[in-house]
């Protein structure tokens, strides 16, 4: 490498240590306040290191909350049944749209793609009165029992997925007499495992994320989701201080932290393939 | 597919009924309190579960609860019982979302003569009476006697009018030498709760109670000229940085104890954060907050209260009445209040529940909500519309973008509109509604 | 039809099956009714009645809708480009072949893991006038710079002040481009190396290759990601309300069209007006998509086409 070479690379990287920096100061300050005491987040100039570090602020925070530790079962639950549920659904609907030739297949797929368009508050009012009339509201089931009925998105990237193997596959296994559910239990699903823990991955973060499905479908507090508890608790009577907002704003955040600290080659690579050309 | 049925089937089985409590019909309850306050209500519903061994009041805290209460109602699993702001009575009345109180109260014995009136007001919509009260606040103008002193005003003499008010305002304000605010005797935005009301003392209303939207009379363009003139003498921008450096409302650093204001329009409650958040030795006074004319002699405040409601399709109308009954006597309302630090929306109050009230002005805030002048928010459907219109033209005048007139001209333009849509709904409406209402 | 094709288009209909359920309930029938809605007074709790075209006709002279719209458009007009501007040369920065390159790109990425809820708390606390981190960064940069030239500049009290409000938003949403920003350094990826090569014989430097190559080539992505961006910002809800705990702001410089649509549907008891609006953010998005597709055509760089 020649000698402007480097120095551009040396530019580069001090360029990007300071960016870096900038984008990891917000989590570093949500950390830092919710160790302080309470006067050290009101006292000028902020400090990033608290005088003395309190622990105790997250056991308080939880205690506050109320029902912390039934919020977070309740979207664990969530998460789990729409994981569940969108996988199965997604893979069979992918599966249909990518290995069986049948007549007209990519014109429905283009209305799958175009269903990609319809924003939820289009639809939510009806969608309220069609889960009203099923008694549903105030349940968890308007929250997951959809993702069982393969949502559009993760279709489209199961199916990238699926186009990508080999037809031969398929045939070997139906000239060995397999019906297509055989194949696509025994042949496809078990070389697709990286793509469904993708689809399943962003089913999660889209479940733990999800705000506005839990704001009006569910009606009990003992039913919140974290996300909604932790809104719940932002908005109590009389307001919220700063120090255990972002304990609590913390431990929302830090099991996604920690699944992608597990996951993070396939999260990394699934959400490179959802931009994929096509 | 299998799976997908199996999924569906496994987990709808899901959800668990409260398990019956003594063979006892469960009531739900829903609260918007949380902490000591919710305390005090759970204290009355553990004494009436011990009362009798018919029924059991199910109570929890809920969030937001005007909005969880609409969607739970509309949704068709309402609870049995909820406590929710008084000026939310129309609004739910009005869309079908309540059981109408009139025939359960008569039988009950449940008067109007019993309340004190702008609360038995609060509780009625259309000739129905659609709630119970809980817990009333009324409010007044309270004063740091500290800070008056120290600017040479009598800690014992509150303004007794708004060119009063102002005059002490000028005594009580701190400049930093460069111009910025170091406190300030009143801020009609600190806390900014009645921002819509104003008008009040100003003998301006915001609706002629029939079918028009009075947002731009004289007397509210008078009112909000006076908190337009906020921004002129201060500097909106300066005002907008002095408000920023407040901490929370229930906090030490609240502007009102930390002495950066010196006069606040408060509720009965700020009793209980005075004792909480304010310094040791902060002292304080109570009066009627000043009005523009000095010369009606009356008080005005304003009441609200928070009330009890049984929703439309709730599932144990009767037990759910007994229990609202059951709050509604002497001893479990003073109960109620004691432990709120409010006071009892009954028009008689036992002795011992002033000699036991630790706010020592607590007879004062009473004697407010007694009072004939005594205002409350407008019955009407569209008050949540008309509140946001009245916070935003408050803001607009605040940042210098409008003038009062052109702000409340706004205001009343779309909130006659709005109005007129509703009563067009209610007009299409009111003959179904009325005859259930009126059903035995 | 053959048998043969019966049989497939047979198999096929079965293993899409539970998106087709999902289609009809989920989105043909909903759009359906919304759009009668749309045309009736509805209040949940009392049957909806027919109304004609009223809701629309008082959506047109409603002023706060406008500004509703205006706010979204707004929002949307900033946080779409510079989303795309900031990730994009994030993704050419953390291309170049430097050491820590890996942990690089999780720093960038980690924000967009924040769930939204958190993000909204969390940065109602970084921009908060007078203790937040923002103007305490920010305050000695502006005294710098007022020492200078002069100036009176001081850092705004953000999310309390109509004129910044829906900038304090629109940064928050910026801090959480890491998505993209993978998506493009995928791209980045796939740029056929020998480009570079020509370009440089041809003594291109940096910032003309990074024009005339990388961006073409990987305009595809762009094109996805901005369509996305789109619809993603016409019904940006959950961070405003957070923020405002439900409400709409100083001056409703916070109120964005999925803001007051909830505020109809669940506040006023007006679903038949919340419908209306709804419609019409269908039509914008699906006007906007159409046009955006339509200039890409000229625009956007397809291999092998």
């Amino acid at each position: 490498m020649n000698k402007s070479g480097k120095l551009l690379t040396l530019f580069v990287w001090c360029l990007l240590a300071f960016l870096a920096i900038a984008f990891l100061a917000p989590l570093i300050w949500m950390i830092s306040t919710s160790l302080k005491p309470l006067n050290e987040t009101m006292s000028l100039p902020p400090r990033w290191i608290p005088s003395s570090i309190q622990w105790k602020n997250y056991p308080d925070a939880i205690a506050a909350m109320g029902q912390f530790w039934k919020y977070a079962a309740n979207s664990l639950f969530l998460c789990a049944m729409s994981v569940i549920g969108t996988v199965a659904s997604s893979a069979l609907a992918a599966y249909g749209f990518s290995r069986i030739e049948w007549r007209g297949r990519d014109k429905v797929f283009l209305i799958l793609l175009a269903t990609m368009m319809i924003p939820f508050p289009v639809i939510m009012v009806p969608i309220y009165s069609l889960f009203k009339n099923l008694g549903w509201i105030g349940s968890f089931k308007p929250l997951w029992a959809p993702t069982f009925f393969a949502g559009a998105f993760n279709v489209f990237l199961l199916r990238q997925f699926f186009l990508s193997l080999p037809k031969d596959i398929s045939e070997a296994a139906r000239i060995d007499g397999c019906s297509e559910l055989q194949i696509f239990l025994r042949v496809i699903l078990p070389l697709c495992k990286s793509a469904l823990l993708v689809v399943a991955l962003f089913q999660f973060m889209f479940t733990w994320n999800d705000f506005l499905g839990p704001l009006i479908f569910l009606t009990e507090q003992k039913d919140y989701t974290l996300a909604l508890g932790l809104q719940s608790f932002q908005s109590q009577n009389g307001g919220t201080a700063w120090h255990h907002l972002m304990a609590a704003s913390t431990l929302v955040v830090l099991p996604v932290i920690v699944l992608f600290f597990f996951t993070q080659k396939s999260f990394i690579e699934g959400i490179a393939s959802t931009g994929a050309k096509n | 597919m299998a799976l997908i049925l199996l999924g569906l089937f496994v987990f709808s089985g899901c959800d668990h009924e409260p398990s019956a409590k003594q063979g006892r019909v469960v009531i739900k309850y829903w609260e918007k309190w949380t902490g000591f306050e919710s305390d005090a209500m759970q204290a009355v519903v553990d004494d009436f579960n011990a009362s009798q061994d018919k029924i059991w009041v199910d109570y929890s805290t809920v969030s937001q609860i005007d909005r969880r209460l609409m969607l739970a109602t509309a949704g068709g699993v309402p609870p049995d019982v909820a406590g929710v702001w008084g000026n939310t009575v129309p609004v739910y009345a009005e869309n079908n979302a309540l059981t109408p109180l009139d025939k359960l109260a008569a039988a009950a014995s449940v008067r109007r003569e019993n309340y004190i009136p702008a609360i038995w007001e609060i509780c009625s919509y259309r000739d129905h009476l659609w709630a119970l009260p809980s817990t009333p606040a009324s409010n007044a103008l309270i004063w740091n006697k500290k800070l008056f002193r120290e600017a040479g005003l009598d800690p014992e003499r509150p303004p007794q009018n708004i060119a009063e008010l102002e005059q002490a305002n000028e005594k009580l304000t701190k400049r930093a030498p460069n111009g910025r605010l170091l406190s300030i005797g009143h801020l009609p935005e600190e806390p900014g709760w009645w921002n819509a009301m104003w008008g009040t003392w100003f003998g301006g209303r915001l609706w002629d109670g029939q079918g028009k939207i009075t947002a731009n009379s004289q007397e509210n363009i008078a009112a909000y000229q006076w908190v337009e003139s906020y921004p002129k003498r201060f500097g909106a921008d300066n005002l907008l940085a002095f408000r920023d450096g407040f901490g929370n409302f229930a906090s030490p650093q609240n502007a009102f104890f930390t002495g950066r204001v010196a006069m606040v329009l408060q509720g009965v409650w700020i009793y209980n954060f005075i004792h909480n958040y304010a310094p040791k030795d902060f002292e304080w006074g109570v009066a009627p907050f000043p009005a523009s004319d000095p010369v009606t002699g009356k008080v005005t405040a304003i009441v609200e209260s928070d009330v009890l409601v049984i929703p439309a399709g709730a599932k144990h109308v009767k037990e759910a009445f007994a229990f609202l009954s059951y709050v509604n006597s002497p001893k479990p309302m003073e109960k109620l209040n004691l432990g709120q630090r409010k006071f009892s929306p009954l028009a008689e109050c036992s002795e011992e529940f002033f000699r036991a009230h630790p706010n020592p002005y607590i007879r004062d805030f009473v004697a407010y909500a007694k009072s004939p002048n005594a205002a409350y928010n407008p019955r009407l459907t569209t008050w949540s519309e008309y509140n946001n219109d009245m916070k935003n033209a408050v803001g607009r005048i605040w940042s210098g973008k409008a003038t009062a007139i052109d702000a409340l001209n706004d205001v009343q333009r779309r909130q006659q509109k709005v109005y007129d849509q509703r009563l067009a709904r209610w007009n299409r409406l009111a003959p179904e509604l009325t005859k259930k209402w009126n059903e035995p | 039809m053959t048998r043969q094709d019966k049989h497939q288009l047979k198999v096929g209909l079965a293993f899409i099956s539970p998106w087709i359920v999902g289609f009809l309930a989920l989105c043909v029938y909903p759009l359906l009714s919304s759009a009668w809605y749309s045309l009736c007074d509805y209040s949940v709790l009392s049957p909806a009645v027919f109304v004609g075209a009223q809701n629309y006709r008082d959506i047109l002279s409603d002023e706060v809708f406008w500004k509703a719209l205006s706010n979204t458009i707004f929002f949307a007009a900033f946080a779409i480009p510079l989303g795309l501007f900031v990730s994009l040369s994030l993704a050419i920065l953390l291309n170049f072949d430097l050491p820590g390159k890996g942990v690089f790109r999780t720093i960038f990425f980690l924000p967009s893991l924040v769930p939204m809820v958190s993000l909204a708390v969390l940065w109602q606390w970084m921009l908060n006038g007078e203790l937040g981190l923002v103007n305490n960064l920010l305050n000695p940069i502006l005294h710098a710079l007022n020492h200078l030239l002069g100036t009176q500049w001081s850092a705004p009290n953000w999310l309390q002040d109509a004129r910044y409000a829906k900038w304090g938003i629109i940064f928050t949403g910026i801090w959480g481009v890491g998505n993209a920003v993978v998506i493009y350094l995928a791209g980045l990826q796939d740029v056929p190396r020998h480009l570079y090569e020509s370009a440089e014989i041809d003594g291109a430097n940096f910032f003309q290759k990074t024009l005339h190559i990388t961006v073409p080539v990987i305009s595809p992505v762009i094109y996805f990601n901005t369509i996305m961006g789109l619809i993603g910002s016409f019904q940006v809800f959950a961070v405003p309300y957070v923020m405002t705990s439900g409400g709409d702001g100083p001056e409703r410089s916070l109120l964005f069209i999925a803001t007051y649509l909830y505020q109809n549907a669940f506040d006023y008891w007006n679903m038949g007006y919340a419908c209306a609006i709804g419609m019409i953010l269908f039509v914008i998005i699906l006007t906007l998509t159409y046009v955006s597709t339509k200039l890409s055509e000229k625009h956007v760089y397809y291999a092998g086409k």
